[in-house]
């Protein structure tokens, strides 16, 4: 059942992982000639920023100049996935090809890391290169944008990001009040503690079902184990809420229909990025909501 | 030769079958709850959960099961008979993947959202064009292999066709969604899909049931058929509208199982006098009672996420489709 498509892509890749593999040997190689690395120092004030990652397409579109942007990925401008799809319009996206870094030939590369991505193999070494860690709490969050934030120049900038966003929290309605809620995705994932859905669900005081179940970070809980553990309150993704394959449908049934539901949009919970704030206050603003229909 | 047993017996005790399998599959799920929780839901004043559990969860699915695995095994058996090839089946043929191809297109590109008969209704029309096209390309081969070689090139087509519609469709999580279609699965069904898939079982079954004779005066060749008064086109007619309509319904709410129709009237032809009218109803019987056990079984073989039902139906069926392989080489 192998269209030709993805046998292509399949041999594409292969071939990507030959060049890759290449490449690793030489990196190897040099590591033991020189045992520290030789990747070059990022300049103070970077002008051909190059963004690996949809995560770091967020935090170097909140923090760097318009014309320091060099590339994001191509998700930058998909709504649905990117908090800053409006601002990244009309900026030069990326198809994770080594050809069009080296042509933009970057002065700095972010990425979460940007050290492991294939396009980049070809050319080790060649690039400052700012390696953030995924940021699944907020004080990793806050850590993230003020790496950030003084790789592209403007430290201050990062500091006045945070600051807004502690201000943000500050006033946080705890509307949770203890009561359990399960984020459940299509095919029935549902996604467990340390990650970044779980600090913000103990941040407007609700408790995480996969915690309470003692689930991974991410596990699969069928329609019948949901209805039988009976959470106070589903939180789902925007995109769930439309029916365009079985995936989605299933958080359609109508066994489900009894919980409530919190709908947010993916672009705030994806990546640990200044949309968290309005991810968490969202979440507070839909269980008053529901508390204030209920009463 | 084994002497067939009566028929009442026969159906008698494959409904039988059907019945406990389908009780079984209300006890058991995901979840494990008492019988005296789901007898109390049943009678009306259980607790919630066991109650949503059971109606809105076990219940549709179990007659899904039902009403999907009566309709591939009677499809196999009248097939079987219509084009006298042991191997005949929807998803030998390539119909139940074509079927498959019509839901993913309705499905995917919206076309579903328009109008909820959108979605059988495309299945069904990729289902008959499947049909037309294996029999516009065996024509009048004599060869059964001829039959089954045109069926894999169909259904390969569709497979292909599957994995292009959602690799063209803007759906991050097609890999996924491409397996559940061509492998099948009743998880997380609920009524909505039942109404959709049983009228047209339904319409599909009653046009297939409505062939028994014809089939019996066709084992004596199309001239004796057509002398002893069969009206081969109608015949042909009403093969192609019901093996359309009732597995298009089926795959549009149930993806692609395959095999039940190979297996279950290889099992009741041997119950019965071997005439093709007599193994039409027992097979649907067997194939109700089959998909039912085959979906209790991926409910209760502990993986971390559910298996698909084509596994299970594979696993019991390519033995036989190989069996009789093997018996064909004679020809080769």
């Amino acid at each position: 059942m192998c269209d030709a498509a993805s046998s292509g892509a399949l041999i594409a890749s292969n071939r990507l992982f030959v060049v890759a593999a290449v490449a690793s040997v030489a990196v190897v190689g040099a590591l033991s000639a020189a045992s520290t690395s030789r990747t070059p120092t990022p300049p103070a004030m970077p002008k051909r920023i190059v963004s690996m990652n949809l995560c770091t397409d967020q935090l170097v579109l909140a923090l760097a100049d318009r014309r320091q942007i060099a590339g994001l990925t191509r998700n930058a401008v998909d709504p649905g996935m990117s908090d800053q799809a409006d601002a990244a319009q009309g900026l030069t996206l990326l198809s994770n090809s080594a050809e069009q870094i080296l042509a933009i030939d970057p002065d700095l590369v972010v990425g979460m890391p940007a050290s492991g991505s294939a396009a980049l193999a070809v050319a080790p070494d060649r690039y400052p290169l700012l390696d953030l860690e995924t940021a699944n709490r907020l004080d990793q969050i806050y850590h993230t944008i003020g790496q950030t934030a003084v790789a592209v120049g403007y430290p201050a900038r990062g500091a006045a990001l945070i600051a807004r966003m502690k201000q943000d929290l500050a006033d946080l309605p705890q509307t949770g009040r203890g009561r359990v809620a399960a984020y459940y995705q299509r095919r029935g994932y549902m996604t467990g503690t340390g990650t970044l859905v779980d600090d913000m669900m103990t941040r407007v005081g609700l408790v995480n079902l996969a915690g309470k179940l003692g689930k991974p970070p991410l596990s699969q809980l069928s329609l019948e184990e949901m209805v039988a553990a009976r959470p106070d309150f589903l939180i789902v993704e925007r995109t769930t809420t439309i029916v365009d394959d079985q995936g989605s449908e299933m958080l359609h049934h109508p066994a489900l229909s009894d919980i409530p539901r919190i709908v947010v949009p993916e672009a705030w919970t994806v990546c640990g990025s200044p949309a968290y704030t309005k991810a968490a206050r969202s979440i507070a603003v839909q269980i008053a909501r529901h508390d204030g229909a209920a009463r | 030769m084994n002497r067939p047993i009566p028929r009442a017996l026969l159906i008698g005790s494959l409904a039988l079958l059907a019945v406990v399998a389908a009780i079984a599959s209300l006890l058991f799920g995901a979840v494990d709850l008492s019988l005296s929780r789901l007898l109390a839901a049943a009678s009306g004043d259980g607790d919630r959960t066991a109650s949503i559990i059971l109606f809105d969860l076990r219940l549709p699915r179990a007659l899904l099961a039902l009403a999907v695995g009566a309709m591939l095994g009677l499809a196999g058996a009248a097939l079987q008979g219509y084009l006298r090839n042991p191997l005949a089946e929807p998803s030998v043929l390539g119909t139940s993947n074509a079927a498959a191809l019509g839901a993913v297109a309705a499905l995917y590109f919206g076309l579903a959202q328009i109008h909820p008969a959108v979605l059988p209704l495309l299945a069904i029309g990729c289902a008959l064009l499947s049909l037309g096209l294996l029999f516009l390309l065996t024509g009048d081969a004599e060869s059964p292999l001829t039959l089954i070689l045109a069926g894999l090139a169909v259904a390969t087509l569709a497979g292909a066709g599957i994995s292009l519609a959602l690799n063209l469709s803007p759906n991050p999580f097609a890999a996924m969604e491409i397996m559940t279609w061509l492998l099948g699965s009743l998880e997380n069904r609920s009524f909505d899909h039942l109404w959709i898939a049983l009228p047209c079982i339904v319409v599909g079954g009653a046009l297939l049931l409505w062939n028994g004779r014809a089939l019996d005066a066709l084992t004596l060749g199309e001239d004796a058929a057509q002398a002893l008064g069969t009206d081969l086109k109608r015949t042909r007619l009403r093969l192609l509208l019901g093996t359309a309509i009732g597995v298009g319904g089926a795959v549009a709410v149930a993806g692609a199982i395959g095999f039940v129709g190979l297996i279950v009237p290889h099992l009741i032809r041997p119950l019965t006098d071997r005439s093709p009218s007599a193994i039409l109803l027992p097979s649907a019987i067997g194939g109700a009672a089959l998909l039912t056990l085959a979906d209790l079984g991926v409910r209760l073989i502990p993986t971390t996420s559910e298996l698909k039902l084509g596994v299970v139906t594979a696993f019991l069926g390519v033995p036989v489709f190989l069996i009789h392989l093997m018996r064909e080489r004679r020809l080769w």
